[in-house]
């Protein structure tokens, strides 16, 4: 903690941010010039595909969803001192589960079509979250390892269902049938293409919030995230709950693969997701691990992928590969930018405490000397 | 009848595939050694898979594509450095972040050559000894003399010299050609290699060895005509690797100091 007054305080974040910013676009400029393209032609063409028109927006907007789902799961967990590096698998395979629930179960129309696809996904993430959970919590193994070395585990059991027995005759891509209406998201906006899957992404960040600061469930989250063993000795059900929020981890990414099977693909597809689940632990940490932090950072990602769909045109290939580039560099920058400023912070505390004493006109503490 | 021939080719396939692994869990053992974890040691494979086959190309020499692999990791891994160590930034993110981003050869031969004298050089050398204590007790190592932060350094950038030279390997000695994401997820595969191990070279050297018979296992089982989804296959070692941690590992023994910045 610093003695420095809040205003400074916030002052200083709010310079880290824009010094981090601006760092990351005249890095992204000067890669973008290395490849041969002329950096405001193409943020130009990546304003106008991000947020030149309604149907761009509404882009921009779906784009955000599986992020900001991904990323609220993964603070959660990183809120309890657990680094949940699969959300990529717990995507695929929500997804999975979603598909299997609107395709095997009896159709029910309406709402509760999605509502069952939805439940399904988050259950199926949620499950497969816990693995890597419970074997941290029961064998003392390292929750990164297990969570990535699943992620591939994840992709190849979605292959073979898409391969294999979930895929539908004549089709000239591994991919399901497309789910009939009744078990798809509805569009909100007419004329984009966002669905209703934004609603609940919008009503899970709200969610996550209160769950974090208003529950003692949350209570407990950050503790055991602030000290483990502290935790334990103060009576909290430590393995329990690292497996509670590896799960709940798991199904928010979960539910972020069932929202792209029920609402923007309409059918589980081979290979459908990009790396939502790997560039969500960079926007979770970009929105420093709060909800609505998170929520502008997947705004911000969602829009640049939008963004970076302009530039196909210009220059194909380079369009897939700005996006995560940009996202690296930008949480490298923001990382650096914070440290120089706490770095900085400690000096004015060192000043501030040396200036006091000379006033005080008393001799130093030990502490102080 | 056990074909022996068969065999031979199993084995033969398990070693190929195993020294690039070598290289980056070697790697990652003396950084994770001296306290500093490396979650982008695919990041440094990665780079070095694609910039060994740019410089081996750019120079039509393959000394200078392991040399390029090498720098690239290197580089990497002073990024990782100036956040970490300077900075000290969080370890795990710092990783995470720079991940975002990015036949039989002599390289074979050295990766195993590399198993003990990785061990002689971390038991039986001052320097070794000096990077334990960095490790284990970095704020009694300052204490004793040593100069923590300089120790990581080496220990950082050797690791980024030899995951590149891992990454190199998959592309200088195995395909010839840089493809996205050639390393699928080989860099993690080390990572876990290094905790399965022990953090012993020879640990390390066991659990990638087990790792990469099954790979081979794999790619023999398709031609044995083995009646089994192709993508079970595929999955077989990476759960295969899960498996065996949760088995046989008992309480891991992490160096005390790892991910803490000192």
């Amino acid at each position: 903690m610093t003695l420095a007054p809040t205003s400074l305080r916030s002052l200083a974040l709010v310079l880290a941010f824009a010094v981090a910013g601006l760092m990351t676009l005249l890095e992204a400029s000067a890669f973008l010039a290395a490849a041969g393209i002329d950096p405001l032609e193409a943020f130009h063409n990546m304003y106008v595909a991000a947020l030149g028109s309604k149907f761009a927006i509404g882009t921009s907007l779906a784009k955000t969803v599986p992020r900001l789902l991904c990323a609220l799961g993964i603070a959660l967990a990183i809120r309890g001192g657990l680094w949940n590096i699969g959300a990529e698998g717990q995507i695929y395979l929500g997804a999975a589960g979603a598909a299997g629930a609107a395709m095997f179960t009896p159709d029910i129309t309406g709402i509760h079509g999605p509502v069952v696809g939805l439940i399904a996904g988050f259950l199926v993430g949620a499950l497969w979250g816990a693995i890597p959970g419970a074997l941290r919590a029961y064998r003392g193994i390292n929750e990164v390892i297990t969570s990535l070395l699943l992620v591939y585990v994840a992709i190849q059991i979605v292959n073979y269902l898409v391969e294999g027995p979930w895929l539908v005759p004549n089709s000239t891509f591994p991919a399901t049938a497309v789910l009939p209406p009744g078990d798809r998201l509805s569009r909100i906006w007419p004329g984009t293409l966002l669905n209703s899957g934004f609603l609940i992404a919008l009503a899970m960040t709200l969610v996550a919030h209160v769950l974090l600061y208003k529950t003692e469930f949350g209570l407990w989250i950050r503790s055991i995230g602030g000290n483990e063993r502290a935790s334990h000795v103060m009576g909290l059900p430590v393995g329990f709950m690292l497996v509670a929020v590896m799960a709940l981890s798991g199904g928010f990414a979960g539910l972020a693969g069932a929202i792209e099977v029920l609402g923007t693909r309409g059918r589980l597809v081979e290979g459908f997701s990009p790396g939502y689940g790997f560039e969500a632990i960079a926007i979770a940490l970009l929105g420093r691990l709060h909800p609505f932090g998170i929520a502008c950072a997947a705004l911000i990602f969602g829009a640049l992928d939008a963004g970076s769909g302009g530039l196909q045109v210009s220059s194909a290939g380079m369009s897939s590969a700005i996006s995560p580039i940009v996202e690296g560099l930008a949480v490298i920058n923001l990382l650096a930018s914070l440290r120089l400023i706490e770095i900085s912070l400690k000096h004015y505390d060192a000043r501030k405490a040396l200036v006091d004493r000379q006033r005080s006109d008393r001799p130093p503490t030990l502490k102080e000397a | 009848m056990i074909d022996t021939n068969a065999i031979v080719l199993l084995f033969t396939a398990t070693i190929a595939l195993a020294s690039p692994l070598l290289f980056a869990a070697l790697g990652e053992l003396i950084s994770e050694r001296a306290g500093i974890l490396n979650i982008n040691l695919e990041a440094m494979m990665l780079g070095g898979a694609f910039c060994g086959v740019w410089a081996a190309s750019a120079t039509t020499s393959l000394f200078a594509g392991f040399v390029g692999a090498g720098l690239a990791g290197v580089i990497i891994a002073a990024v990782h450095g100036v956040l970490c160590i300077v900075l000290r930034a969080e370890q795990v993110v710092s990783g995470v972040a720079l991940n975002v981003l990015f036949n039989q050869t002599a390289a074979t031969y050295i990766a195993f050559l590399l198993v003990p004298l990785v061990w002689w050089g971390i038991n039986r050398t001052v320097a070794g000894l000096a990077l334990q204590a960095t490790g284990e007790q970095p704020a009694a190592a300052i204490s004793m003399g040593i100069n923590v932060r300089l120790s990581r350094w080496i220990a950082l950038l050797t690791c980024g010299a030899l995951a590149g030279i891992g990454g190199g390997q998959l592309t200088l000695a195995g395909l010839g050609t840089f493809t996205p994401n050639v390393t699928a997820g080989r860099g993690f595969i080390a990572l876990a290699a290094v905790v399965f191990g022990r953090w012993t070279p020879s640990g390390a050297m066991v659990a990638i060895l087990l790792f990469t018979l099954i790979e081979s296992l794999q790619v023999r089982a398709q031609i044995l005509g083995i009646k089994l989804p192709y993508q079970v296959l595929v999955m077989a070692p990476y759960l295969a690797t899960i498996i065996a941690l949760a088995l046989f590992m008992k309480r891991m023994k992490a160096p005390r100091g790892l991910g803490i910045n000192v």
